[in-house]
């Protein structure tokens, strides 16, 4: 249960990282089936189940670790013997299995739920086609990594001679030592291959049981059960012997005692003659050598690392990971939750900094000195407002890339030919953006393929090149960030939305009236489909408002655009920045609102003569002979305010999404950063208002959603 | 207070280690994620004892536990191996490593491990 306690601080880092090797996975098998090599892939793909082996193991996610356990033993083989009768797509596809189910566990964990997914049918799979490989590429040597198994059956060989150097000492004492290790310390062998290596330079070998504890793991059990057995000689006393002895890691039990006896039938040697039954090869001093088999495990060992040296050369891979591994270097992950700790701090900042510059004890006064050190605080903390921003915003590229897998899978089950081109990946985001972004991408891509793109044989009819293309753009266009979804499809059924909208009761307009836009529109509403049977990925009817939901969550929209038999565009915008903004300043009545800055086109005194009505009553304003609705504030919120008349106050011109618009307000007080911040939950949602700010003289100010305004 | 240098190639790995070992009163001076930094850094804060992962990119644990006893014989280092890895671990005993510990491994036995050193 300790073990439990341990894990938690471990979590997020494990979920952070595997994601991330899950990611490159992907990432690495997709590049092997576009046909960039296979075999480059390979080592990354055994580096990549290595770690997450090692790390699931850990956390004692068994089910996680002994799959990629098992792929990590296929990708062993592959790395070294190379068959030649390997089927790339075969083993691409058991891996894609096996990172769907790495993926889905780690989901599971990340949401606090027990991955208790079983990976027993995976794992047979992979074994079994691990055995075919075997089978069928008899030639090599199989057995290199796992543990060899003594070709001498064990009556042979059942000692050793040491060294020369030490055999012509003269040494007084011969000692038998039984020592167990650790339960559970594992390399029960190794760890016995340890002790003889350092008694050696104290010590002369005389014999050891079992003695196959370097070239077989078979000793393993024998060591745990009966203990490690190993006579020597040695000029040191009794009592030295233990403690240097006692000085061997994981000891569990250790005995030491004089000895004439030989062990268990052995016969001993001391050093002087090699010319009896067993070839003993020396070949360095301090080896123990047995079989002369020392040499290969070097040999090998250097052969595979310079067989792997060698591909990793050749691979872009190497290019790919030493520059991983330089930017590893330059950049460190930080746990979200203190950024936006830092975001909010940045916030309270320029509240409190306004507070002190345009504090009213400050009215009046001339302030030369004080106003220049005001400029260099607002420079300052300016900087720091773009750097903490920057810091929040990442590149879109992760996400985007993500698609080709979406794209991979879909147009492989829905029987379609779909290329992905990807525009822009580079534009940055804020980090909470990305977040909401994934699962309307997924979403409209998925709608793409399915609804929009038609079968080959379908599209060559209508002379259209028999591949469908998938278009994901992403660009910066004045203070936010265009996300488009294209495809060349077939574009959306103006009149089975129509219908559909009639059936749902959801025209709000004389149809004649409505335009193609709104049309299309009434595709975000819930509920809405026009697909007449159900599919696994759409018909539900769920799909598009929850897009909706979330791209409005971080305070963006999204359109939808269409040419029947050309394609369908989706268009999402999102802000750049979520919590400071400028704004300026407005008075309504005794009240202080704010609009964003970029919504605002212009302002204006007014002249009676330009205002007139429409047919139902609007107000209208003609500036430089185009026509814009009159939005009067104190009228939209009620608010008692002495200027009514339109020559008394002042016309601020804003744009929402394609509409403009005149708002009619009192004054103009100042320009200003503000910080956004959300209505307190207890205040239901009041159409027109984003949020409210402290102005800086302490007055609070509500903020304007001019799309909702218009 | 002994100095650790702890080398892995993932980031998870280095950082249970280092929970582990800041939790039991070792300093933990440095980290590298592969063989080339690890010597590096070893030249860099001469620490008392090298935690030394075996398969890492670029340079290997086994080379880089060569390159360290080649500049300071008397370097300390314990391996990091998984199951399986014994034939490594043996070339990196002879290459000078003083010990190993088995992935996943118990805090307890890494402690003693290093120790004992």
């Amino acid at each position: 249960m300790a073990e439990n306690m341990d894990r938690e601080p471990m979590l997020e880092l494990f979920i952070f990282e595997t994601n991330q090797l899950i990611d490159q996975l992907e990432q690495a098998l997709l590049d092997c089936e576009k046909g960039s090599g296979f075999e480059n892939s390979i080592n990354e793909i055994f580096r990549i189940m290595h770690t997450i082996k090692g790390s699931s193991a850990m956390m004692l996610y068994d089910n996680i670790s002994t799959l990629a356990h098992s792929i990590e033993d296929l990708f062993f083989y592959l790395r070294e013997e190379r068959p030649d009768n390997v089927d790339p797509s075969k083993i691409i596809d058991i891996v894609f299995e096996g990172l769907d189910f790495i993926k889905a566990e780690t989901a599971k964990i990340e949401s606090g739920l027990t991955p208790d997914g079983s990976s027993e049918e995976l794992k047979a799979k992979t074994m079994q086609y691990l055995e075919q490989l075997k089978e069928s590429n008899p030639s090599s040597n199989n057995s290199k990594y796992e543990s060899k198994k003594d070709s001498k059956s064990d009556n042979e060989q059942k000692y050793y001679i040491s060294s020369d150097k030490n055999a012509q000492k003269l040494m007084t004492n011969k000692y038998e030592a039984v020592i167990f290790f650790e339960d559970g310390c594992e390399m029960e062998n190794i760890r016995a291959f340890s002790v003889v290596h350092d008694l050696e330079s104290i010590a002369e070998i005389v014999s050891y049981y079992p003695q196959d504890i370097m070239e077989s793991n078979n000793s393993v059990l024998e060591i745990r059960e009966k203990g490690f057995k190993v006579v020597f000689k040695t000029d040191l006393g009794l009592d030295e012997v233990k403690e240097i002895l006692s000085k061997t890691v994981l000891l569990k039990d250790l005995q030491v005692y004089l000895t004439d006896d030989v062990l268990e039938g052995f016969e001993f040697n001391n050093g002087t003659s090699n010319s009896n039954n067993e070839p003993s090869l020396l070949n360095e001093d301090k080896n123990i050598v047995l079989d002369g088999m020392v040499e290969e495990p070097s040999k090998t060992f250097d052969k595979k690392l310079e067989s792997n040296k060698a591909v990793e050369e050749n691979n872009k891979e190497n290019g790919k990971e030493q520059a991983k591994n330089a930017g590893k270097q330059s950049v460190i992950s930080v746990n979200i939750a203190k950024l936006d700790r830092l975001m909010d701090l940045v916030g309270e900042l320029v509240i409190a900094e306004a507070m002190v510059t345009q504090n009213p004890d400050l009215r009046g006064l001339v302030l030369n000195n004080f106003n220049k050190a005001a400029r260099q605080l607002n420079k300052i903390t300016t900087e720091l407002q773009d750097i903490v921003m920057s810091i929040r915003m990442v590149p879109l590229s992760t996400t985007f890339q993500k698609m080709n897998r979406i794209v991979r899978d879909m147009s492989k089950k829905l029987d379609k030919s779909v290329e992905l081109e990807i525009i822009g990946e580079e534009t940055e985001v804020d980090k909470n953006i990305i977040e909401r972004l994934t699962d309307p991408l997924i979403h409209l891509i998925r709608n793409s393929i399915d609804h929009g793109i038609e079968m080959a044989d379908e599209r060559a009819a209508i002379g259209k090149p028999p591949t469908g293309k998938l278009i994901l753009e992403a660009k910066n266009a004045g203070g936010e960030v265009w996300i488009i979804v294209k495809d060349d499809g077939r574009g959306l059924n103006k009149e089975k939305i129509l219908e559909r909208a009639r059936e749902n009761g959801l025209i709000f307009k004389p149809e004649s009236e409505l335009t193609d836009r709104e049309i299309y529109s009434f595709i975000f509403l819930p509920g809405f489909s026009t697909k007449d049977s159900v599919t696994e990925f759409s018909g539900r009817g769920v799909g598009m408002d929850i897009v909706t939901k979330n791209i409005e969550m971080v305070g963006g929209s999204v359109h939808v655009d269409s040419t029947p038999g050309e394609g369908t565009t989706f268009s999402m915008r999102f802000p750049l920045t979520l919590a400071i903004i400028d704004g300026m300043i407005i008075a309504v009545g005794g009240n202080k609102y704010t609009i964003p800055t970029v919504s605002i086109l212009e302002s204006f005194k007014v002249k009676s003569e330009a205002i007139f009505e429409d047919e139902m009553g609007n107000e209208m304003i003609m500036v430089r002979g185009e026509c814009y609705p009159i939005v009067r504030l104190h009228r939209r919120f009620r608010i008692d305010t002495e200027i009514t008349d339109f020559s008394e106050g002042i016309m601020i011109m804003v744009e929402g999404e394609d509409k403009r618009m005149c708002i009619f307000a009192d004054a103009l007080l100042g320009q200003q950063q503000v910080v956004v911040k959300a209505l307190p939950k207890y205040i239901k949602k009041v159409n027109g208002i984003a949020g409210c700010t402290l102005l800086g003289d302490g007055d609070i100010s509500l903020i304007l959603n001019i799309d909702e305004i218009i | 207070m002994k100095k650790v240098l702890v080398a892995d190639d993932a980031t998870f790995m280095r950082t249970s280690l280092r929970m582990m070992l800041e939790r039991n009163g070792f300093e933990v001076a440095g980290e590298a994620e592969n063989g080339l930094v690890a010597v590096s850094k070893y030249k860099e804060i001469k620490p008392d004892i090298v935690t030394m992962d075996i398969t890492m990119p670029v340079c290997d644990g086994i080379k880089a536990v060569q390159m360290i006893k080649e500049f300071d014989p008397n370097a300390k280092i314990i391996m990091i191996s998984s199951m399986g890895q014994e034939c490594f671990v043996k070339e990196a005993i002879l290459s000078g490593a003083k010990g190993f510990i088995v992935k996943p491994f118990k805090e307890e036995y890494v402690i003693e491990t290093l120790s004992k050193l």
